[in-house]
């Protein structure tokens, strides 16, 4: 016994494999401890928050300032406002106000900013040129508007009495505040989702409760497989034939498709996550089911068995003590690759609104769903989804690659 | 076995020799056939002396000799307007007198009449009221006590086969509508006794009178003028005599041989696309109309799989005016650049009408309380729906407080905002909405988190139709206020098909809080939508497709609502207005989650440009450029590189 477990532990593909594994549950069970916001909670007012460190204006205006001299400052500053792109649509406008091409430098800001500033006309329609272009033509206007000012800004508040405004502080261009003394910084490191959700928080804790519903879905497909293939495959017979006729039935039929006709049938009120995971469980359990009886049949004639026969032990005994130790290692990599599988359906479910309910737990599945729903991967929002599908991807890879690992050590064919 | 084995054999010879015995006689119908054509065509040849110069008639539509489904395979980019969001399977018919056409983009009557193949007498524009004359010549005009409505039609006006439109044809256009009970003529036969004409040229529509003689409802004769198609008098009784005076089967005649009087006709359709076709005789290009024809000559709208498909499409440029809902819709022209804008530049982006309600079924155990319903209301985070559900296409009920009016300035005029000011909330109040349960004496009682009225825990569902994004995600913020205050509040999304099954019955207990649009704009409008919102009548019907769904009775409501139609008096009309904005904030039977345009309105100027925009000075409303005056949008567009 422990030399098998060593042997495993020698297979380089399972102990990647469980090293991935491992560490996914332990981020499962270690950021809830550290972060404690809840997961559903709605943070953001807007859709889709791109990834990055959020500081509170408020009190970044409030914070201690730091006066650094940088060279490049007023640079970045204007660059952020007029690109390489910016300076060639200003050119092209110039060039249809009738600007001499000569006397356009689009290199030159200051330059370029004047003869901007004298030929914008929001009023003026050049033929062939879309409403579209106009508005962002005025746009580009309002945002070139002091770009060059080196004055600073003046931050006031309104005197509640007089109504007007007074003056509170200044804000220079070569002011600094650093992130750690304001006061309120929130860092998402994934932005957020459709609703404003933290997505890295919601992800972690959905890639729990997919693990969970994985795990149900394989002990529940697991243990009825197994009992199903132990007996059709030791008592034979009438028994045989009927849990075979059985088993038989549930192959024709495609199990996504079951699948699918149990979880609308049973309605959304009804669909939690274990209620999920159980019916996926429901649904999977045929094929391991087939294998056990197979590998059944080959055992019970062996002399062992017959030894435990002629003392007079009782099926149960037999089966449990005689039996069940040499399939072991297979149906531990059957278990393994049904929790794949599980995670797997429930995604395929939730991605057809048949997953388990909302407002109750997040699942990757019903993260992506929701993605979809409001075209995150049409508006280019990576955010949303791209990492669902990587925690997808890397559960179904460890637990396959685990299974590979097992699969060499346990079956001799396949050893080194 | 052998016997039966021949006997199927000598079955499948005799089967087959009788195939092939029918072969020669169905080539000699089709030969009959293709000669009855020529001898038509030969007739229509001979029957048209007059005309002298043939060639010229040639332009219209593809030519005789073209394959619609070829032209239509690939058309002319330069020609054709692309429309998406409104047709989403195959055509099923052009019948006027259906509502079972699934032809949303050709046949669609109502407040914003769709007129681009079938016309209406006036043409409602949606940003100021107004009924613009179509058909009809000049403005219409009441008798002195609003009971007849008179208007002329214009003597320039045409049918597709070049006869004029009379007053005959309205006049008998409503009587076909009263006689074979279609939705027009139950809807509007409370209201209307009949519609005459007078001369060859003049139409009144005589109002359904009271016991005291005034009319019963004025509001909707004047409604029936601007949303209901005229249709040929001599076409309908080839209908008439196709269906063998049959109701059910009038109304289930496709239509495919129809007249109309509108600028475009059908052109082609299948389960891919639908395609208009512009008619260049089409009368309106007189001087006294729109004075030129439409500039596209295609109207056409593929028929996507779903939204994200349309999307990418308007995305691609294959799309001209994408009539859906697109989910930051800003990002297209700030982020990606694209040549695509909508009816304003800023927040809320279009041209809010509609108001989407979530109704309270009052039979649901505890909806019956005001207190619930009130905690409820009150404690949903509206600005979130807002931001996140609608992404921002929504004015906030901070900029247009809540009431039974739409944002337009002309509703919104129509009450004393002053007045109600304190009922009006704005939401996310979870204090408020605690405080208030607790004063009603609904609270946690054996300590499982949720409230308990008389014992027993509220829990409710919150529905609406499966795939309507901005409504389950509405719901689902919904659902979030209620954990925050105690009430146990889970979303549930049917499919469509089953939704409407279930909200329309009045004593349905599956669905406790549940969304339903509210009329947008119109003829009718505030009126119309305080009777939706609140008219006990509708309570507790079946088949309910009028209105106060979740069943709520108020006998001064019912009162407001049958005095509005009848007052012209601006100031009573403010006074009604306003007590009628008072019970629903107070009673609270329904909520309004946000607001939503009429239509969304998105276009892409790759290849059209001069779209109608909010600050163009144009008046043209944003409604898909088919929809009442929204049409007229059509006759301006330009080539982007002519």
């Amino acid at each position: 016994m422990l030399h098998t477990i060593k042997e495993v532990f020698r297979s380089p593909k399972f102990t990647i494999g469980l090293a991935i594994f491992v560490v996914m549950l332990l981020v499962v069970f270690i950021y809830p401890l550290i972060i404690t916001d809840d997961p559903l909670d709605i943070i953001g007012l807007g859709t889709f928050f791109e990834p990055g460190i959020y500081v509170n204006l408020y009190d970044g205006l409030e914070s201690k300032t730091y006066v650094l001299k940088l060279e490049d400052a007023a640079a970045n500053r204007i660059a952020s406002k007029l690109g390489e792109q910016e300076r060639l649509d200003i050119q092209e406008y110039l060039l249809l106000a009738g600007v001499p091409e000569e006397e356009i430098d689009i290199e030159d800001t200051e330059k370029l900013l004047e003869l901007w500033l004298n030929n914008y006309d929001p009023t003026v329609r050049f033929p062939g040129s879309t409403s579209a272009k106009r508005k962002y033509y005025a746009r580009l206007d309002a945002s070139l508007d002091g770009l060059l000012s080196t004055e600073a800004a003046i931050i006031a508040v309104k005197n509640e009495e007089t109504g007007e405004l007074e003056e509170k502080s200044l804000v220079k261009q070569d002011d600094y505040v650093n992130v750690s003394k304001v006061a309120n910084v929130r860092v998402l490191p994934l932005g957020t989702d459709n609703f404003g959700r933290d997505m890295l928080t919601e992800l972690v804790s959905a890639t729990g409760v997919s693990l969970r519903i994985g795990l149900i879905a394989g002990l529940v497909a697991t243990s009825i497989g197994l009992t199903l293939g132990l007996l059709s495959g030791y008592i034979g017979g009438w028994v045989d034939d009927v849990i075979m006729f059985i088993t038989n039935l549930f192959i024709v039929i495609p199990s996504f498709v079951l699948l699918v006709l149990i979880s609308y049938s049973i309605g959304q009120e009804q669909r939690g996550a274990s209620t999920v995971a159980i019916v996926i469980g429901f649904t999977s359990w045929v094929w391991t089911a087939r294998a056990v009886r197979a590998q059944v049949i080959s055992l019970r004639h062996r002399d062992h068995v017959n030894l435990s026969k002629l003392s007079g032990h009782s099926v149960a005994h037999i089966i449990i003590f005689d039996i069940l130790p040499y399939i072991a290692s297979y149906v531990v990599m059957a278990f393994i690759l049904q929790i794949s599988s599980g995670i797997l359906a429930e995604a395929g479910l939730s991605i057809l609104g048949l997953g388990p309910k909302t407002t109750d737990v997040p699942t990757l599945g019903l993260m992506m769903n929701w993605a979809m729903i409001y075209s995150a991967h049409i508006m280019g929002k990576w955010w949303a989804y791209f990492p669902v599908i990587v925690v997808i991807a890397l559960i179904s890879f460890s637990l396959n690659l685990m299974n590979t690992g097992l699969d060499q050590v346990f079956n001799p064919t396949l050893r080194d | 076995m052998k016997k039966r084995l021949l006997f199927v054999l000598s079955f499948v010879l005799i089967f087959s020799m009788f195939l092939t015995a029918c072969q020669p006689e169905e080539v000699e119908e089709v030969v009959e056939e293709v000669e009855e054509v020529v001898e038509e065509v030969v007739e229509e040849v001979v029957e048209e002396p007059e005309v002298e110069e043939p060639e010229e008639e040639e332009p219209v539509a593809a030519g005789p000799d073209l394959d619609p489904a070829e032209v239509a395979a690939s058309l002319p980019r330069e020609e054709t307007l692309y429309i998406a969001g409104l047709q989403w399977s195959a055509v099923v018919g052009w019948n006027p007198y259906s509502s079972a056409n699934n032809n949303a983009m050709g046949v669609a009557a109502g407040n914003n009449a769709r007129v681009p193949i079938f016309e209406t007498p006036y043409m409602y524009n949606m940003i100021n009221g107004e009924q613009i004359p179509l058909l009809a010549d000049g403005d219409w005009e009441w008798n002195e006590d609003m009971t007849e409505a008179t208007f002329k039609i214009k003597e320039v006006a045409k049918w597709s086969d070049g006869t004029p439109v009379t007053a005959e044809d309205v006049a008998y256009t409503w009587a076909t509508h009263v006689k074979y009970e279609t939705t027009a003529g139950v809807g509007y036969g409370e209201y209307i006794e009949t519609v005459e004409a007078v001369d060859p040229l003049t139409v009144v529509v005589k109002a359904k009178l009271d016991e005291e003689g005034k009319a019963v409802n004025p509001l909707l004769v004047k409604a029936y003028i601007s949303s209901e198609y005229v249709v040929q008098k001599a076409w309908t009784e080839t209908l008439e005599a196709r269906a063998g005076g049959d109701a059910t089967a009038l109304k289930e005649d496709p239509a495919m041989d129809f007249v109309s009087s509108g600028p475009y006709t059908k052109f082609y359709d299948d389960d891919q696309k639908v395609v208009f076709i512009r008619d260049d005789n089409y009368w309106g290009q007189d001087a006294s109309m729109f004075g030129s024809l439409p500039v596209p000559k295609y109207l056409a709208h593929t028929i996507y799989a779903d939204n994200n498909a349309g999307f990418l499409a308007l995305k691609a440029g294959e799309v001209d005016v994408s009539q859906q809902f697109n989910a930051n819709v800003q990002d297209l022209w700030l982020v990606d650049n694209l040549p695509i804008s909508t009816w304003m530049d800023d927040a809320p982006y279009g041209l809010t009408a509609s108001l989407p309600t979530a109704y309270f079924n009052l039979e649901s155990y505890g909806l019956d309380n005001i207190a619930v319903r009130k905690a409820i209301a009150y404690a949903v985070d509206y600005d979130t729906i807002i931001a996140n559900a609608m992404t921002n296409q929504s004015p906030t009920f901070d900029q247009v407080p809540r009431s039974v009016m739409n944002p337009t300035a002309g509703e919104q005029a129509l009450y004393d905002q002053a007045a109600v000011a304190d009922l009006q909330w704005v939401g996310n109040d979870i204090e408020g909405a605690k405080a208030i349960l607790d004063e009603a004496g609904i609270v946690d009682t054996d300590g499982d988190g949720w409230r308990e009225l008389d014992g027993q825990k509220l829990s409710y569902n919150a529905v609406c139709p499966n795939g309507w994004s901005d409504w389950q995600a509405a719901m689902e913020i919904v659902a979030a206020a209620g954990e925050k205050i105690g009430i146990e509040i889970t979303t549930l999304y049917p499919e469509w098909g089953v939704y409407q099954t279930v909200f329309v019955n009045g004593d349905q207990q599956e669905y406790d809080i549940f969304m339903v649009w509210s009329d947008g704009a119109g003829p009718t409008q505030p009126w119309g939508r305080v009777r939706q919102l609140m008219y006990s009548k509708f309570a507790e019907t079946q088949g309910n497709w009028n209105g106060n769904w979740g069943g709520y009775i108020n006998p001064r409501i019912d009162e407001i609502i049958t005095e509005i139609p009848a007052t012209t008096d601006q100031a009573r009309l403010v006074e009604l207005y306003t007590e009628a904005t008072e019970i629903y904030l107070t009673d609270i039977p329904s909520f309004t989650l946000m607001y939503r345009p009429d239509q969304f309105y998105t276009v892409n100027e790759s290849v059209w440009t001069n779209y109608p925009s909010a600050d163009d000075g144009r008046n043209i409303p944003p409604m898909n450029l088919l929809d009442g005056y929204s049409i007229a949008g059509l006759y301006e567009l330009e080539l982007v590189n002519p």
